[in-house]
């Protein structure tokens, strides 16, 4: 069962993104907070928070990959929805079998990522 | 000795009329002016070409057979050589008797009088048509070339592309998803729409601006002289390469100097050098895996009168016999290399009066550098 009002973490380094992100996720009915680095969620109470992860793959320092394998180092089971501006189908399924929720590829519509977030609290 | 001075007095036994027909027929467009530059004098040969008498040639008559275009130039110059008191020279097309019009080097030389005032000028314009032609078909084909390899580097940068690209278009359309779903909310969240359209448009800006920078920098076109400030179009190049660099795992630092003076020259063809030695140290470091992959971008005053830009890795560094072929048309180390960037680098910066040049560091890598003059105003 879906829940009604999930808390997302959006994580990317583009500030166009983590402006324009959040006002949809609200939209969709969500709280939101949104990270410039993997290492300042990592750092906040976040982590703790986040019911899934909106991540870019590219950032510099961490990359999204990174972040996802620090989770599971740590053992934090938190559903991801990767997304990227420089992807493909090819790599969308790779992620997808190596554990991510979607991998949504820049520019994606605002279903889409209802959709992805849907499929992501459905399964945390 | 004896046959030199049978020469000598062989030639001063030459008579005025000799040395009036060896004038008129030698073939050159010979003349005279007198000391306020007035024509005093020209040849048969120079009538002949332009089809003009003497008397038609006289006071400004001279002129009238030159393109329009090369007047004000050559009385620029004509009047800059009578001030200067000195040989000198100009360009100009003149118009021969065949109505073509062809491009000559006009040279003139001064003759002293005792107390250093000059009292004659002599001078001679040699046909440089062909060699002008050669000029404008290598200046052609270097910017050809430019061109090619920029293409070619554009595949390199494909991926980039689509970033630069796709963030922006990621931004226009989650602005206005949200911005619809803001309006069709009941009751409408009008102020929260405005926001998001607003970033709309921004965004779309954005990604024109990506396009701008891309169709400057991969449209063939002429060579361009204008002032460049060195330090932001190397912020351009940065900015185009960023994520080909992190893909490759690579850590950029910019070492700008401030208030850098200006070069000349054209922008897109230096922004060409600077990408091209970026991905040059890109693809030195790529079997690099036991240090962190670096790229130190400087720019420095160099004097007198340059400025330098130095790209440095932290790569596989130059053997010594590579390190003088390097700027060779198709030398290549790499694999999948033509072995032309470099050399069309050094075209570029040696047709910008500047110098390229690659050393080993004294630690891992090499550093690959250019120097330019810097602008001035009498510069075209």
């Amino acid at each position: 069962m879906m829940r009604k009002r999930a808390f997302i973490a959006v994580v990317d380094d583009d500030e166009s993104v983590r402006e324009a992100l959040p006002d949809l996720i609200r939209e969709l009915g969500h709280e939101v907070s949104a990270f410039s680095s993997a290492e300042a969620f990592l750092a906040s109470e976040g982590l703790d928070l986040a019911h899934c992860l909106v991540v870019d793959i590219a950032m510099p320092g961490m990359s999204g990959l990174d972040l996802q394998q620090e989770l599971t180092r740590r053992a934090r089971k938190i559903p991801i929805v990767f997304i990227t501006a420089h992807g493909d189908e090819d790599i969308r399924a790779r992620l997808r079998q190596r554990g991510a929720v979607e991998c949504l590829l820049k520019p994606f519509s605002d279903t889409a990522l209802q959709d992805a977030l849907t499929l992501a609290l459905g399964s945390g | 000795m004896e046959l030199e001075s049978k020469d000598t007095s062989a030639a001063a036994r030459l008579s005025e009329s000799d040395l009036i027909q060896f004038i008129d027929m030698i073939p050159a467009l010979a003349w005279a002016a007198d000391a306020d530059g007035l024509p005093a004098f020209f040849n048969q040969y120079y009538l002949d070409y332009v089809g003009l008498s003497r008397a038609q040639m006289m006071g400004d008559g001279w002129a009238r057979n030159l393109h329009p275009d090369d007047v004000p130039v050559i009385l620029a110059d004509w009047a800059a050589i009578m001030a200067s008191r000195r040989e000198g020279t100009s360009q100009a097309r003149i118009r021969g008797a065949d109505g073509q019009y062809r491009w000559f080097l006009f040279r003139a030389n001064p003759l002293h009088g005792e107390n250093g005032d000059v009292i004659r000028w002599y001078g001679v314009n040699t046909d440089i048509e062909d060699r002008k032609r050669i000029e404008e078909a290598l200046l052609n084909t270097r910017s050809q070339l430019a061109h090619m390899t920029r293409v070619m580097t554009m595949g390199q940068l494909t991926a980039s592309i689509a970033h630069e690209l796709n963030q922006p278009l990621a931004g226009i359309i989650t602005n206005a998803g949200t911005c619809l779903r803001m309006l069709g909310a009941e009751p409408p969240n009008v102020e929260g729409a405005l926001a998001t359209a607003r970033r709309t448009i921004r965004d779309g800006n954005r990604a024109s601006e990506v396009i701008a920078r891309l169709r400057a920098l991969f449209t063939n076109r002429n060579t361009a002289a204008e002032p460049i400030d060195l330090n932001a179009a190397t912020q351009e190049v940065i900015a185009l390469a960023s994520t080909e660099l992190q893909r490759a795992n690579v850590s950029l630092r910019s070492r700008l100097t401030e208030s850098l003076p200006l070069v000349t020259g054209d922008r897109i063809q230096l922004q060409q050098v600077i990408l091209n030695l970026i991905m040059n140290a890109t693809e030195a470091m790529s079997e690099i895996d036991y240090r962190p992959r670096e790229i130190i971008v400087t720019t420095a005053r160099e004097e007198p009168g340059h400025v330098r830009l130095s790209v440095q890795d932290v790569g596989v560094g130059l053997d010594a016999t590579a390190a003088e072929k390097l700027f060779t048309p198709f030398y290549t180390t790499k694999s999948a290399g033509m072995g032309i960037g470099l050399s069309v680098c050094r075209s570029i910066v040696e047709h910008h009066r500047g110098r390229i040049w690659a050393e080993n560091n004294v630690g891992p890598g090499a550093t690959f550098l250019f120097s330019l003059p810097v602008h001035t105003d009498d510069q075209p």
